[in-house]
């Protein structure tokens, strides 16, 4: 506690025989500096100045804090100002008023019941999704067209640099491992077959999967939850417009058609980025592609085929659903675009694996 | 113009990018006093405004803040006098990702040499000052328009700045709302002497706080009017800036 005699700000206690406690502040206070501690008991305090100089609302912030909750307050031998400072802060409701801290199992049980619900929410938004496409295939719908044309464009055209690199980096890194393994038995040939079998089925719809999620969900969650913040989604309702059928719909539709073209680019450049190495090394380019035609089948190419199209539309729909049901503030978007990009490649390699189980069913 | 002024502008020329869409501004104003600026939409209020609080490079002229050109004052300097002045946007302007307790921390944490106890009572003495000492630790999302302008005057008087920037304070509240923010406005000043300039075009909000007002005038690109808002009431004026306050008035 600082005093008087230094200038700085100070406060003491003294109690009254009938126990109403008088606290005498004094000093000058500001906000740079250390503030005196009082301990008062009771519910009968007295404020008075004795020296106070200059103070600026460190003190009423300070008798504030201290004085909020007793019952019987009296500051009339505060100046006017002071006491004035004091009495616009309206009371704050009790400490005790607030709800405790949940506990462990609370917040658990919390935890469960809101991701029910945003499971729940998920499939509502896939199921009216799924409502547009169909009113858009009968001309029913108010679909964006000029959003899907515009879409075709960011999301395939523009994304085929990112897609050539990925892909043909893939490819090289297959033909790496490859051939560090195939060397032991001496069939590096067969490196041709791994990678043009692995980008074909596997690699090229899943890497170009995952680019969309990275590039693709999270701008659709950012567009969309922008727009739930500026209420743009709200006007587009008031309108009679189903926001779902309106931007999700072309989006949706301009991804799903663009990745299976993307994952089939991406499989060749991999192909490619595949005989560069084996080509540096131990194979001819004859040898290379002559493998890499005969491991290629129609049935592997279907099955890579298929997944790009299962994927694009998990990309798009992801950031559609994230955007959507965002919070309104600058932090729901950055939540969104973050959960749609992790929900999106959560579900690409969960439909992954499906698939795997699927096809092998079906002998594909 | 004064000696004791705490702002003043000479000649200021106001604008977006090169297009100047006001000029030959001159006003000055004593400390503790309420200035409000008003005009048509567009007309450039929050533009002078921002010019006037140092936000903004105006196009020509000179502004003087708390003694200091503001035109001569880069850098730290520059960043001291905004320290002492306190603004309030229009949108609020509330961090999103913080809470209102939080927003009001933020300031006092950057600037302040106090202990972490003590910015905790600053903060929530501000917010009791404006009524919201329920909603600390809600998040701007959940708190309604009307709370959200008064967490934003609460912030823009975290540091107990000399002087307050309001960019209209008062719209889309109710009348209600409106009252009680003016109320807020005018304590504020008592209390604190805190000068304070304001963007309004609630003339009934204006009459009750503003002890001077600026009429900008689009057709001329200059000031229509400069004193009391009353006197703007009163025979004599421009026919304009008579109509402006006399329309408002009755709608």
């Amino acid at each position: 506690m600082s005093d008087v005699a230094t200038g700085l700000s100070s406060a003491r206690t003294e109690v009254l025989a009938d126990g109403t406690a008088v606290v005498t502040i004094g000093g000058s206070w500001n906000q740079d500096s250390s503030l005196p501690a009082i301990v008062v008991k009771g519910d009968r305090v007295r404020v008075v100045a004795e020296g106070l100089a200059d103070f600026d609302s460190s003190l009423p912030a300070w008798l504030y804090a201290n004085f909020k909750n007793v019952r019987h307050l009296d500051l009339s031998a505060l100046p006017v100002r002071l006491q004035s400072l004091v009495q616009m802060a309206e009371k704050a409701s009790s400490a005790d008023e607030r709800p405790p801290h949940p506990g462990f199992l609370e917040q658990f049980g919390t935890w469960g019941l809101e991701s029910s619900a945003s499971w729940g929410r998920a499939f509502e938004h896939i199921g009216h999704t799924a409502i547009g496409f169909l009113r858009m295939l009968v001309g029913r719908a108010k679909v964006n067209w000029s959003d899907f044309r515009l879409e075709l464009q960011t999301s395939g055209v523009d994304a085929l640099p990112i897609v050539a690199l990925l892909g043909f980096l893939t490819g090289l890194i297959m033909a790496y491992v490859g051939l560090i393994q195939l060397r032991l038995v001496g069939a590096t040939v067969y490196v041709a077959n791994l990678v043009s079998l692995a980008m074909t089925r596997e690699m090229g719809a899943l890497m170009t999967g995952i680019i969309a999620c990275g590039r693709t969900s999270t701008a659709y969650a950012s567009q969309l939850g922008s727009m739930n913040v500026s209420q743009e989604t709200d006007a587009l309702r008031a309108l009679g417009i189903n926001p779902i059928e309106y931007l999700a719909v072309p989006r949706i539709l301009a991804v799903t058609l663009m990745i299976p073209l993307l994952a089939v680019f991406a499989t060749f450049i991999g192909v490619f980025g595949g005989m560069v190495v084996a080509c540096a090394g131990d194979l001819s380019i004859e040898q290379y592609l002559t493998q890499a035609v005969r491991a290629i089948s129609f049935k592997s190419f279907l099955v890579g085929f298929i997944k790009s199209i299962a994927f694009g539309f998990i990309a798009a729909w992801a950031g559609c659903y994230r955007g959507s049901v965002a919070k309104r503030s600058a932090l729901g978007v950055g939540e969104a675009a973050t959960s749609a990009a992790v929900l999106g490649i959560t579900f690409i390699v969960i439909s992954d694996a499906l698939f795997a189980v699927i096809f092998n069913l079906f002998d594909l | 113009m004064s000696a004791g002024d705490i702002l003043t502008c000479a000649d200021l020329a106001i604008g977006h990018g090169d297009r100047v869409i006001m000029d030959r501004l001159n006003l000055s104003l004593a400390p503790g006093k309420i200035l409000a600026i008003v005009g048509p939409s567009g007309c450039g209020k929050s533009t002078l405004m921002r010019a006037l609080g140092g936000l903004d490079e105006p196009l020509g002229g000179k502004t003087t803040l708390m003694g200091v050109d503001l035109n001569a004052s880069r850098g730290q300097q520059r960043q001291d006098i905004l320290r002492r002045t306190g603004f309030l946007f229009q949108g609020s302007a509330l961090f999103s990702s913080l809470t209102l307790r939080e927003n009001i921390e933020m300031p006092m944490r950057e600037f302040l040499k106090a202990p972490h106890r003590e910015i905790r009572q600053l903060a929530e003495y501000k917010l009791a000052l404006v009524g919201l000492a329920d909603a600390m630790d809600k998040l701007p999302s959940e708190i309604s328009g009307g709370m959200a302008k008064r967490a934003g005057i609460a912030r823009a008087m975290a540091l107990d700045p000399s002087v307050i920037f309001l960019d209209e304070p008062s719209a889309g509240l109710d009348p209600m709302s409106s009252g009680r923010l003016d109320e807020l406005i005018l304590r504020l000043r008592e209390a604190f002497g805190t000068t304070i300039v304001l963007v309004s075009h609630e003339v009934p909000s204006i009459l009750r706080t503003a002890d001077f007002c600026v009429y900008l005038d689009p057709d001329t690109g200059t000031m229509g009017a400069y004193g009391p808002p009353k006197s703007f009431l009163q025979a004599g004026q421009p026919p304009k800036v008579h109509a402006f306050f006399s329309q408002a008035r009755f709608d």
